[in-house]
């Protein structure tokens, strides 16, 4: 194929094969950086949260006016969720992993530094919680019943011991010797007595929780507010039934109370992501829209082009040019035209993403994602020239001495 | 003469159907994408009060100290203790004032076949409702005598009115909250400000309160807090401890009308916060700031990073679809520049031929204006779908938005159209229609 | 009428000037029906592009009906064109997209004129050519005699002072030539002025006067008209 006459040819319509670089050039720009950001997006959605999320459900519990036997009326509470038959256990806590909203508390390693040596979420627990969210003890123990504490609303806790993440020990000491080490938080020194594997944070779709989106601390408080959330695991496939029950059974107990919500851990999932899910998803309908806007606009310029050029094209043929070589002509002219749009498009893509970098809270693309793109965007315009090739290539010879 | 290039201008784009269908579908798209994104983000942006927001302003005392900054000229907290609004209430050097925090309560209704619920709640002073601009349907606010008595008394939303009063007039009446009975001095109209000036930091997208308390009464209540509080060192424990501790937790505005105003209370803020310096409170340099409702959206981040993104693409989609439309504009009036050549013979000047493309680029860009209106209807209805509520709850079409889709698509277009009409224009006037 | 005087028109390259018209001088009187002839490559198209105001000289004088038009703007050049000339095309260059009706319309419009006016003209125009039945047919529905008389009625309708035809029979066969010649021929004697540029001497000869057009120069043979008409190789060679 001889590369001269189609760029003789492109020269003569400058602007035609501008266009449809520069469409390219954006499309492949805009292209990267939207799958960049929908991978991300992705990539966070699919992180575990520790919790076993198949088999547990959470209750906010309000009670009516502020009840002063808090602390016996939780007690009951529990004895009758534990009760239920195909309740694996439960506890009562002031917030949960992906929640939205909780507690949080500089960690420090030593008394009264100004700067914390890294930040944690605040999880009130008792020695059910572990069972009731599945999570691993790697090291040390859990609580035990005579540790739990009832803490006052409007006050700073004092607990004796604490069970961290292992994201949370790993960086306050990252040898690895976090258990049984004296740690301070809230008002002073407390023991690391226990090691879970993994408990997400309330935050984990905001930017307020990207920076330690696994540090978690258990403390053993029972906290003495009126709301409050019970935290309850059921059998495996036991879940609608136990939920009914449980609300059904704290109805029983007492009714001067509030359900405010009720939901299962994929409510809860659902609920953190739903505006990264909702960003991935409108972010594919236009990326979508776009490829088909730059292809369709490949089509209709070929197209023209060749509706031009179907005289000069017959008497190609009637000079004795082959159907494969038409065809070739139009393919390699769209190579031509998608390869520099595509180095445009790189440098593009680039840019466009060093920009958001400093806007937005965002990565750096990765080079293969740049280049795959140019692949891709390339491959869509040979898809794309394909159909007005093949009209090109299928114009009869005779055509030539047909008079105009 | 216009009507003629009109007529033209369609005749032109029922010739080509499949060119005219890619053109207006690529402006309807390009439109479509972004003025659903343009909806969302000036929903998110928008100004409920536009015109009272110039006279309300935030201020900010840094009570926590250089050590808690993160840019060393800003304070770090968006909130005040309940100290630093307690002297700003009784210096009341602006003509309204209004500190408030958010709170709830579960409501037992009177009604037994009724089962108690909760409400979100505001616990605020009388002038909260004159500076927000609130809407009453009964009664009125409490009035600083309510805030300084002390009273048992609440305003409450439409919603909660028809709920527990099937919408009649309940002034007078009492609602049970936690267990305490309060006398209903106001009804709200319909009210729900998008976003919610008043507090962007705990909800911003969030519907208003049903119900709104006198602050002091839910001081003296202990009214759970429950939007931020943030501590910076230990205090007392109890509700009086954590009261006078350098907890922030509570939100405060100023209607200031003039500029003279604004000034004395910057000063006003100034000496308070050397005053605290001087009496030991603070061992810094005065750090105030004092924002306006406009700065303060800014400065709290009120539209999220994801909408800004989604603006962005969409509009280099639109970029994008215009660019298209360019080429196919071009290969369109180039394809008939024998047309053009012969009416140019018969007499047509250049402004003529001007004129014949600009209208057709105009009707190009209408119809894919309407398209763009309808594939907006369509992404709004999706972007609910897929979306929060507290992002997607505001996404709405009014006029503006309307009338703003297809002046978007005809200046889009027109402006696709002047390369390929000025191209037009350069056909010389010619003796032959060139076959092919 | 017309009258043109050591008209020039040199087109310009990067490398060569090429004189397409030199030294062309040449007078037609109101209500003259002249033939002007001439091998390919003698400035005939040059000729018409300049006599239709399509380009412009580079040098000497062109006077249209009394007015200096030699270096008129683009603007001017497209009123008259539009308000005094009539073109007739070899290839008729109707309007495809729209019927017999709008064709003729098209002058019309560019002049402004009211509908009710452009309506008359146009019936008239189409009864003159004969083809009032068919003025809601497309130019593809009509034979090439037919859509000839079309393009004769759009170039009659507008009331030129000039019609300048440019190979009006040249994509016609004998039989429709001969139709469309004969209407030319009666609008003539309706008193039109009529410039027609030509290589077949057979429609040169029904013409009042003819003019030769050598290298871009006018030889006037209007004394030997028939002469020329029935021996074209001759008068080249006797120029």
């Amino acid at each position: 194929m001889h590369i001269r006459p189609i760029l003789s040819a492109m020269r003569r319509n400058k602007v035609g094969a501008f266009l449809i670089a520069l469409q390219m050039a954006l499309t492949l720009a805009i292209l990267c950086n939207s799958l960049f950001i929908i991978e991300q997006r992705l990539t966070l959605m699919a992180r575990a949260s520790g919790v076993d999320e198949d088999n547990v459900f959470v209750l906010t519990n309000q009670w009516v006016g502020t009840p002063d036997d808090l602390n016996a009326r939780i007690a009951t509470d529990l004895a009758g969720i534990r009760s239920l038959p195909g309740v694996v256990d439960a506890y009562p806590s002031n917030s949960y992993p992906l929640r939205g909203g909780g507690w949080s508390d500089g960690v420090m390693l030593a008394d009264h530094q100004v700067h914390p040596n890294t930040h944690t979420t605040l999880y009130f627990a008792d020695e059910h919680a572990l069972n009731t969210l599945g999570v691993k003890l790697l090291a040390g123990r859990n609580f035990s019943p005579d540790e739990i504490g009832s803490r006052a609303e409007n006050s700073l806790g004092h607990p004796p011991v604490v069970i961290v993440t292992k994201a949370l020990a790993d960086k306050m000491f990252p040898d690895g010797s976090a258990l049984g080490k004296t740690i301070y938080v809230e008002d002073g020194p407390t023991t690391i007595t226990g090691i879970v594997e993994k408990l997400q944070t309330p935050w984990v779709s905001n930017s307020f929780g990207e920076k330690f989106p696994e540090n978690s601390m258990l403390e053993p408080y029972h906290y003495m507010v009126s709301g409050y959330h019970y935290v309850v695991r059921a059998q495996p496939g036991q879940l609608d039934a136990v939920m009914k029950q449980v609300q059904k059974k704290l109805l029983e107990i007492n009714r001067a109370r509030v359900m405010v919500k009720v939901m299962t851990y994929a409510e809860v999932r659902a609920e953190a992501y739903r505006n990264y899910r909702g960003l991935a998803i409108i972010l594919g309908v236009v990326c979508t829209s776009l490829l088909a806007v730059t292809a369709f606009g490949i089509v209709g310029l070929t197209s023209f082009w060749v509706t031009q050029r179907r005289r000069q094209i017959g008497v190609r043929r009637a000079l004795g040019a082959t159907r494969r070589a038409i065809l070739f002509y139009f393919q390699t002219e769209n190579v031509i035209i998608a390869a520099a749009g595509a180095a445009v498009g790189v440098a593009l893509a680039v840019g466009l993403n060093l920009w958001m970098v400093t806007s937005f809270e965002m990565l750096r693309i990765g080079p293969a994602y740049v280049l795959v793109g140019a692949v891709a965007v390339m491959l869509l315009g040979q898809l794309a020239v394909l159909w007005p090739a093949l009209r090109a290539a299928s114009i009869p010879p005779a055509l030539a001495t047909r008079a105009a | 003469m216009f009507r003629y290039y009109v007529w033209l201008a369609l005749r032109s784009l029922r010739r080509n159907p499949v060119l005219t269908a890619l053109m207006i579908a690529a402006i309807g798209l390009g439109i479509g994408a972004s003025m659903t994104m343009l909806t969302l983000f000036r929903a998110m942006s928008g100004d409920p009060i536009p015109q009272k927001s110039s006279q309300l302003f935030v201020p900010q005392i840094d009570n926590w100290g250089p050590d808690f900054r993160e840019k060393s000229n800003e304070p770090p907290q968006p909130m005040l203790s309940y100290t630093d609004v307690e002297a700003l209430m009784r210096a009341h050097a602006a003509p309204r004032q209004a500190a408030m925090y958010a709170t709830g309560f579960v409501i037992t209704p009177s009604d037994p076949q009724q089962q108690p619920f909760q409400a979100e709640a505001r616990a605020t002073y009388s002038d909260f409702f004159e500076m927000f601009e609130v809407p009453f349907k009964y009664g009125s606010p409490w009035g600083a005598q309510g805030d300084e008595s002390h009273s048992d008394v609440v305003v409450i939303g439409k919603q909660l009115n028809d709920k527990l009063f099937g919408g009649a007039s309940s002034i007078g009446k009492t609602v049970n909250l936690n267990n305490h009975d309060y006398r209903i001095v106001g009804v709200l109209d319909d009210w729900s400000p998008h976003p919610r000036t008043y507090d962007v930091i705990d909800d911003s997208f969030g519907d208003a309160e049903q119900v709104f308390v006198p602050l002091t009464v839910a001081i003296d209540r202990h009214m759970d807090i429950w939007g931020n509080n943030n501590c910076s060192a230990a205090y007392e424990p109890g509700w009086e401890g954590h009261l006078h501790s350098e907890c922030v937790w509570l939100q405060f505005w100023a209607e200031l009308p003039d500029a003279a105003q604004v000034q004395r209370y910057r000063s006003m803020l100034d000496s308070y916060a050397s005053e605290q310096q001087h009496n030991g409170r603070f061992h810094w340099a005065p750090l105030t700031r004092l924002s306006s409702a406009r700065e303060w959206m800014v400065l709290q981040h009120v539209v999220p990073d994801e909408s800004r993104i989604l603006l962005m693409v969409s509009f280099s989609f639109l970029f994008v679809c215009l660019v298209n439309a360019v080429g196919l504009m071009l290969a369109k009036f180039m394809g008939r520049s024998a047309e053009t050549g012969v009416r140019r013979a018969l007499g047509a000047n250049r402004r003529a031929v001007f004129m014949q493309c600009m209208v057709e680029t105009g009707v190009i860009g209408l119809a894919g204006g309407l398209l763009g209106l309808a594939l907006t209807g369509l992404g709004l209805i999706g972007v609910r779908a897929v979306l929060a509520k507290d992002m997607s709850s505001l996404t709405h079409l009014d006029l503006v938005d309307v009338v703003l889709a297809v002046l978007l698509a005809v200046v889009a277009a027109v402006l696709a159209g002047i390369y390929p009409t000025w191209r037009a224009t350069q056909v010389q006037p010619a003796w032959q229609l060139k076959a092919n | 009428m017309l009258k043109m005087s050591h008209l020039a028109k040199v087109y310009r390259t990067e490398v060569v000037e090429t004189y397409a018209l030199r030294d062309l001088s040449l007078n037609v009187r109101e209500g003259e029906f002249v033939a002007v002839t001439g091998p390919s490559g003698s400035g005939k198209t040059t000729f018409l592009n300049v006599t239709g105001l399509l380009e412009t000289p580079s040098s000497g004088q062109y006077l249209l009906d009394g007015e200096d038009v030699s270096q008129l703007g683009d603007d001017a050049r497209s009123r008259i064109r539009n308000e005094k000339i009539g073109f007739i095309f070899q290839a008729f260059n109707l309007i495809p997209d729209l019927n017999v009706f709008d064709n003729i319309d098209v002058p019309l419009r560019y002049r402004r004129m009211a509908g009710s006016e452009r309506k008359k003209r146009i019936g008239e125009a189409l009864e003159r050519v004969g083809l009032s039945a068919r003025a809601r047919h497309y130019p593809a529905e009509l034979s090439g005699g037919q859509q000839q008389r079309v393009a004769i009625a759009r170039a009659l309708a507008g009331s030129p002072r000039l019609l300048l035809a440019d190979e009006p029979t040249g994509n016609l066969d004998t039989q429709m030539a001969r139709g469309v010649m004969e209407l030319l021929e009666g609008i003539h004697r309706d008193g039109a002025t009529i410039v027609m540029v030509t290589h077949d001497p057979e429609l040169a000869v029904r013409a009042q006067r003819n003019v030769h057009i050598i290298d871009g120069q006018v030889v006037d043979l209007s004394e030997e008209p028939r002469f020329h008409g029935v021996h074209p190789a001759h008068a080249q060679t006797a120029a």
